[in-house]
């Protein structure tokens, strides 16, 4: 028996030998994890060229709610850098960099970059209590969807990998300036395109959409959600569509992951249209990356509100 | 005369509609300046609300600089920056003092459980109520390599009201080879459930099997752990774990021993698709008994001794293998279908009769919106302590979530004894998990 045990240890530390992360990683490209596929689409504009990035959250599922999976341990375990958006959106980052054992984020977190810096928050809580639902305790952590907010984090991760990898900060800085001029752009267009819609009254399902609608003069006048985090109830969703009737509101938008019973619902009753925008990137075959993604969303909106 | 009549006639007519004309004028001019002055009032209106949108956005900007300023002054002042993962947020609340930022989260979970049942051998009663359990968490990293988690249990049962080290295990991170480290008492790794805290299960209670096996709460012990995922140019998913624990645990290792239980626990893991994966286990423990061996004295009395030697070393084996498939399905729904199997190889009967015990169970959970999920377990065990008999049990459930922080579970539980001889037993228990504070569990 004894013999056997010592066979086991023996082989369970041979091939955590033979499988080092160096020996695994010498012709490999540079591995980096973003907890977002927004954070991920935003790297790959800088360094698609030689990373391999891996994002661990799926845009069809809440943010809220993840559960990181053996393989995304794997990924922050071998990665060399890790993208997060900061704050406490990801209730699971420090279990998955604990799990992980990835000294480079844990120990010293140099090859970490926190996406929020920087980032004009709203809603910040005066005071803490689960009595207001789900509340974030740092202000609402739903900024990535403001396509202003987006030049920000673009120029941190930007900067964050220029830390990293000195060798590249020119190439990165030059590739930043250039997604930004693009996204600067669009956002003239979107703005052009939204202006007609501003001040329209709108109902959201979660309180992911305040950056976006004070981006684009939409004005939110109550979620689906009682309090953030707290499904719908029947005599919430009665006072929210009496409110809807004497606001005039004519939209409703929901994220792809909540379900789509309650949002048809007060519809149905106020004469609304519900639609469904991404909160990130990859959610829709044709929101491949940021700016498709923001152009996606306005699109919507603009056929919901035209019609 | 009549000329005149017609005359005046004429004027009053000419005058009358020239009155009218003027009248019907003024009234549309007043209607249009009426239409004007409200589109005015609605851009103005218009106005207003963008600018204090600005206002407010202007607000935010405006704290967020001097939060900024602040900082360059604390920095000027010779202050470093920490470079962290677990950063600072940008406009961290005002509440919390530098002093409270270094205490550990702490969080609070209670599991108050209502049991109704058919059984005598119910050690609780046929109905009653009681707090289950009531955990209090505490972790915080320890130091730039380590941290420390720990739960204290306290529960409110009829026959033993007392308080648990449920777990305090200290990890350490960065060793050779990208090994993880934990030392303290820990759930030990063994299949899917052992790992589970009761008020994350599916179910009110732990499958028959572990409870069997391992205990009415499953296993967990002092001990050693090390654990590594191991890198490989596949990236396939590949962990290991070893532990050494303490003797003497669960219901299978009982007795009096001198000598450690040894287990390994191997896992891989399979995406299917985009939203479903497949993840397989395999345990192994092994370790062994020393039970007291009863001595009838010849005046009627009975003397207990421990045995110094005659024991087989690591006598008792016990063998596990688990499959989980987890489908994320549209608007947050979710599939899990989780199935574990256990069997012994046990080298003595001095303690429990049956050398090859072995069970399993299959459980679906199907949580279909944010405020309700319901699934059903079955369970088969030939256990310890009955040789050849089997016990089978069907556990349906419903839950309601009143948020993630507060859930409701019913649950019934048909259970046909092993031996055959006792009636079915069915139970209806109801359970509360309620939650505050900080709570964060490890990744699976």
């Amino acid at each position: 028996m004894k013999t056997k045990l010592r066979f086991l240890c023996f082989g369970i530390l041979l091939s955590s030998i033979l499988f080092s992360e160096n020996v695994a990683l010498a012709a490999e490209k540079t591995r980096m994890v973003a907890t977002t596929s927004t954070l991920a689409s935003m790297v790959r504009e800088l360094a698609g060229d030689w990373a391999d990035i891996h994002y661990i959250a799926s845009p069809s599922q809440n943010i809220h709610f993840i559960q990181p999976t053996p393989k995304d341990v794997l990924k922050v375990k071998k990665a060399n850098v890790f993208v997060h958006q900061g704050l406490d959106l990801e209730a699971w980052r420090d279990p998955l960099l604990v799990a992980s054992g990835n000294s480079l984020f844990l120990s010293q977190g140099s090859h970490s970059i926190d996406a929020s810096k920087g980032v004009p928050l709203i809603e910040i809580p005066a005071s803490l209590s689960r009595v207001q639902g789900d509340i974030h305790a740092y202000g609402n952590p739903h900024y990535a969807i403001d396509p202003e907010n987006a030049k920000i984090m673009m120029g941190t991760i930007a900067d964050g990998l220029s830390r990293i990898f000195p060798e590249s900060a020119s190439e990165f800085a030059k590739k930043s300036e250039l997604w930004i001029s693009r996204l600067d752009q669009k956002i003239k267009d979107w703005n052009a395109r939204m202006a007609p819609f501003r001040g329209f009254p709108i109902v959201t399902y979660h309180r992911s959409w305040p950056y976006f609608a004070n981006r684009f003069g939409l004005v939110i006048v109550g979620e689906l959600e009682p309090k953030p985090g707290i499904p719908p109830t029947p005599q919430h969703l009665s006072e929210l569509m009496k409110t809807m009737k004497e606001k005039n509101v004519k939209l409703v938008i929901k994220e792809v992951f909540n379900e789509s019973s309650s949002a048809e619902k007060v519809a149905k009753v106020t004469g609304a249209r519900v639609v469904t925008l991404n909160q990130d990137v990859d959610e829709d075959k044709e929101t491949a990356d940021y700016i498709a993604m923001i152009e996606h969303n306005i699109q919507l909106i603009e056929k919901a509100l035209k019609t | 005369m009549r000329k005149k009549s017609i005359f005046i006639s004429l004027l009053f007519l000419i005058f009358s509609a020239q009155h009218a004309f003027a009248s019907e004028i003024s009234l549309q001019t007043l209607q249009e300046q009426i239409g004007s002055l409200a589109n005015l009032v609605k851009d103005l209106q218009g106005t207003v609300q963008h600018q204090s949108q600005l206002i407010e956005s202007q607000n935010v900007k405006i704290q967020f600089l001097e939060k900024k300023s602040e900082e360059r002054t604390i920095s000027a002042k010779g202050f470093q920056q920490p470079v962290s993962s677990l950063s600072e947020p940008v406009n961290a609340p005002k509440t919390a003092g530098l002093s409270q930022g270094f205490n550990p989260d702490i969080g609070f979970v209670t599991s108050i459980q209502a049991n109704s049942t058919q059984s005598r051998e119910d050690a609780d009663g046929k109905d009653t109520i009681a707090l289950k359990e009531a955990e209090l968490s505490i972790s915080q990293y320890v130091d730039p390599y380590s941290r420390l988690d720990g739960i204290i249990s306290f529960n409110d049962n009829l026959e033993r009201q007392n308080v648990d080290v449920e777990e305090v295990y200290y990890t350490h991170w960065g060793l050779p080879a990208g090994f993880i480290g934990q030392i303290g008492k820990f759930r030990s790794k063994i299949g899917k459930a052992n790992l589970l805290h009761s008020h994350q299960l599916d179910t009110v209670d732990y499958p028959l099997v572990i409870r069997n096996f391992f205990g009415d709460e499953g296993l967990a012990s002092s001990g050693a752990r090390l654990q590594n995922s191991i890198p490989n140019p596949w990236d396939i998913p590949l962990e290991v774990t070893g532990e050494i624990l303490r003797g003497n645990n669960g219901n299978s290792f009982s007795g009096i021993s001198r000598r450690p239980i040894f287990n390994t626990h191997v896992k891989t893991f399979f995406e299917m698709s985009k939203d479903s994966n497949l993840e397989f286990g395999w345990t192994t423990l092994f370790g062994d008994e020393n039970p007291a061996i009863n001595i009838f004295n010849g005046d009627g009395t009975t003397t207990r001794e421990i045995p110094e030697a005659g024991q087989n070393k690591y006598g008792v084996k016990v063998f596990g293998g688990d499959a989980t498939f987890n489908w994320y399905l549209p608007e947050g729904k979710t599939l899990k279908f989780q199935n574990e199997v256990y069997f012994q190889n046990r080298a003595t009967e001095t303690r429990h009769a049956n050398r090859n015990p072995w069970g399993l169970y299959s459980l679906v959970d199907y949580r279909f919106s944010r405020r309700f999920s319901t699934g059903i377990r079955y369970d088969f065990l030939e256990p310890l302590d009955v040789n050849a008999h089997e016990t089978n049990a069907i556990s349906p459930y419903f839950t309601f979530w009143q948020s993630e922080f507060a859930d409701f579970r019913l649950q019934y539980s048909y259970t046909r004894p092993a031996g055959g001889a006792e009636e079915p037993n069915h139970e209806v228990f109801l359970k509360a998990n309620i939650l505050i504070g900080a709570h964060k569990h490890p990744v699976q």
